[in-house]
Parts: structure tokens; sequence; C-alpha cells
């Protein structure tokens, strides 16, 4: 899996957790670009992304991610190590 | 020409340079958490700067007496939001809340002074800094003038920070009432001693479930304490043996909120409701409010937290 597909299924979820159509995501998008990402919709977000993908983020990475290319990479490395 | 601005916008620049530096001070160090509560300040109404800017003041007043400033508050309030991250994480992912048990939360939060005061400080400031806070505050002292002149025993239990206590001596007034304040938490009862700041009242350290009065209350209060308790109907039953027959009480609690010391999941009005008529109440007003301006439907199925309150009075 690239990044890229990551990103893919990233704004399938954005888009059904935040119920907004038009989300068009990239790897440099903050919380200052999405409408209704916020600290509580954060939380939801990254608990569906963790459902998705059946990964598990640290508190400490959910507190710490700024952006989406950081979350999808988090993604990517979890899913790397699991298959090493 | 003169510009004429709105009463707003005066009250606003004039009174409210402590809210804007709150905000802008929460912003910076979370961004994410800044914009949550500036989009939920939208729209919240003139009244709200006004009480606001009065709040703050007070509260600039009360911390300097400590020997520290606003800014000690903020660094609490952001604590406290740290760690509800947490725990809302762990929510999110179980459905439940991970504390279990009144002993759990005794030990680790209510038994503890600093972890209790520096809570206090920040759930003090959640009261003007969260719209749903803000809107059952309105709540309150709307039922609370609604009972003006009948009052001569007052009690709130979990009175926590004393904002709640505060605002009801004002109302009330402070001739011929005996005000009485139980907390099992010492850290709770000094930052409240300190916030309302008038000897009036009488502060009780007791689990509430070990309290008991010979003369009982015409009003209790108690915001937010039904959550932290294993057994809400027994605590309700409890409140009931402690008020006159035509005593009034009026109750806050949370859904799906969790927090450290949250061990009693509502998750939604309905489920409040019958605990309050299983333990013998009925209700005489209610208010419901979401943390989140979001349809009824997107609240629920994002399991978004509300704030139920309700006057209440024996059946
Ligand atoms: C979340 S705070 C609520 C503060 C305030 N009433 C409000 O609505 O914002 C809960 C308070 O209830 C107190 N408390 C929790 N369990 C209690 C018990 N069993 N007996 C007495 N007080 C209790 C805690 O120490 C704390 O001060």
């Amino acid at each position: 899996m690239t990044v890229q597909d990551v990103l893919g299924q990233f704004n399938q979820i954005f888009i059904d957790v935040l119920d907004e159509e038009d989300i068009v995501l990239t790897l440099d998008s903050t919380a200052d670009d999405v409408e209704d990402w916020d600290s509580l919709t954060h939380i939801q977000l990254v608990v569906a992304i963790e459902k998705h993908f059946k990964v598990t983020f640290t508190t400490a990475e959910i507190e710490n991610y700024e952006n989406v290319g950081q979350m999808c990479n988090g993604v990517l490395e979890k899913l790397t190590a699991q298959t090493a | 020409m003169t510009t004429v601005k709105d009463n707003k916008e005066i009250l606003s620049e004039a009174n409210n340079s402590l809210l804007n530096h709150i905000l802008k001070t929460i912003k910076e160090k979370n961004p994410r958490h800044g914009k949550k509560i500036t989009k939920n300040l939208e729209n919240i109404g003139d009244e709200y700067y006004k009480k606001s800017a009065e709040f703050f003041n007070k509260y600039a007043l009360f911390v300097k007496g400590e020997g520290k400033d606003v800014d000690y508050g903020v660094d609490c309030y952001l604590k406290m939001i740290g760690i509800m991250m947490y725990e809302q994480v762990d929510f999110f992912r179980t459905g439940e809340y991970s504390c279990k048990s009144f002993e759990e939360a005794n030990k680790a939060v209510y038994s503890n002074p600093e972890v209790m005061e520096s809570y206090m400080h920040g759930l003090l400031l959640s009261q003007f800094l969260w719209n749903h806070h803000y809107k059952v505050l309105e709540f309150f002292i709307e039922q609370i003038n609604s009972v003006k002149g009948q009052v001569n025993k007052y009690l709130e239990i979990g009175g926590g920070h004393g904002l709640y206590l505060s605002e009801a001596m004002e109302i009330l007034g402070t001739n011929d009432i005996d005000y009485h304040c139980v907390d099992i938490s010492a850290g709770s009862l000094e930052v409240a001693k300190k916030f309302v700041d008038n000897p009036k009242v009488s502060y009780r350290q007791y689990n509430i479930f070990d309290y008991d009065e010979a003369e009982k209350y015409d009003f209790i209060t108690m915001g937010e304490v039904l959550e932290h308790v294993e057994d809400p109907v027994a605590l309700l039953e409890k409140l009931g043996s402690l008020l006159k027959p035509d005593g009034m009480t009026f109750i806050t609690t949370p859904t799906n909120s969790p927090a450290i010391d949250h061990i009693y999941l509502f998750r939604n009005a309905p489920e409040i409701i019958e605990v309050i008529h299983k333990a013998g109440f009925e209700i005489v007003k209610d208010f419901k409010i979401y943390s989140e301006d979001v349809s009824e439907k997107r609240a629920e199925k994002l399991k978004v937290p509300m704030m139920y309150a309700a006057l209440i009075k024996k059946k």
C-alpha cells in the first residue's frame, strides 16, 4: 500500500465521520482546511481510522498529529510493522 | 460623524480582554480545541459577554489572592482537556467509561488535593468557555429565581469550584438562609471556599452517602455528581431523604461524557429521566443541550456529549 492509497481511504473516512460529501484531503490538510475537524471530531476520526485499518495509535500520536500526511504515514508504518 | 458601536461590540471589547486573552492562549497551545470552543461560542447571545466579563474579572481577583494569575487557570483547563482526551479515545474505542468504581475515582482524584485543585480550576473556567456549560448555568439561574423567597435552608452537594453556590447566594440573598456545601474532596472545598468567599456558608467534608442532617433542606443543588457514583438511583434517594417533603432539587448530569472520575454512563436523556423517576422524583422543568451545534441524528451517531439539567421534586 502506498501513502496515496491510504490517503484515498482516509478521504472516505473523513466524509463518513464528518458527514461532508465534498471533502478533498491532501497530505498537507490540517484542521484549518476542514471545517468540522476539531478536537472532538479528531478523536472520532482517529478511532474510525484505527477500526478501518486495524491499527492502534498511542495517545501521544493522537495528540500530536498535525496534518493528514503524518496520520497516513503513521498508519503505513504500523501496517508495515505488522507484516514484518 | 460618529460611529455608534453596538452594545455587544462595546461589551466584548472593553470587558472581555480576559476572555480574549484566554481564548488566544488556548488556541496557541491546543489549536483543534481552541477551534472547537470558539466555534461553539458563536451566537451565544449578548448576555454572555456581560456575564462572562464579570466572571473572568472575579476569577482574576480570586487567583490573584492565591499569588497566581489567569494563565494558571488556563494551564489547569488545558491539563483537564488533555486528560479528557485520553478518556475520550478510550470511550470511542470501547463504548464505556474507563473508571469502574467509586473507590478508584476517590483514590485517583477526590482524595488528591493537587489533582483536585487543578481539576476544579479547569472545570470552573469551562463554565464560561463551553457553550453548553454556560447555557446550563443560565437555566440554573432561572430556576433559582423561581424559588426566591421560599428557601430557608440550602444545600449544595459536590459543589466543586463553588460557582453554582455563589450564583445561588447572589439571587437568594444571605439573610436568614443557611447555606451548606458538602463535598467528599478537601481540594474542592478549599477552592469553593475561596471562590465563594462568604462566611455564611458551612463547608462539610463528607461522602454524601454518609451525610445526614436533622432539619431537612428546602432546596438542594447537585451539579454533575450523578455520573460519579455506581448507583445513581441510590444517590437520588439519599438526596430525597435530605429534602423537606415539598423541597426542590436542581440536578445536572451529562451523557457520553468520559472523564477520569465518571463511572455511570448515561447514553441518552431517557435513561436519566428513568433514574429520576425510579428514585421517587418528578420533573418540574428540564433542559437538554449538546456540547456541539449538530443535529440530533449526528449527535447520536457520534456520541456527542449532552448536558441534562432538571428542577425536580418528590412525587
Ligand atoms: C464534576 S464536579 C462538579 C462540580 C460542580 N458541581 C459543577 O457542576 O460544575 C464533582 C464534585 O462532586 C464531588 N463528589 C463526587 N462524589 C461525591 C460523593 N460521593 N460525595 C460528595 N461529593 C462527591 C467531587 O469531589 C467534585 O467536587
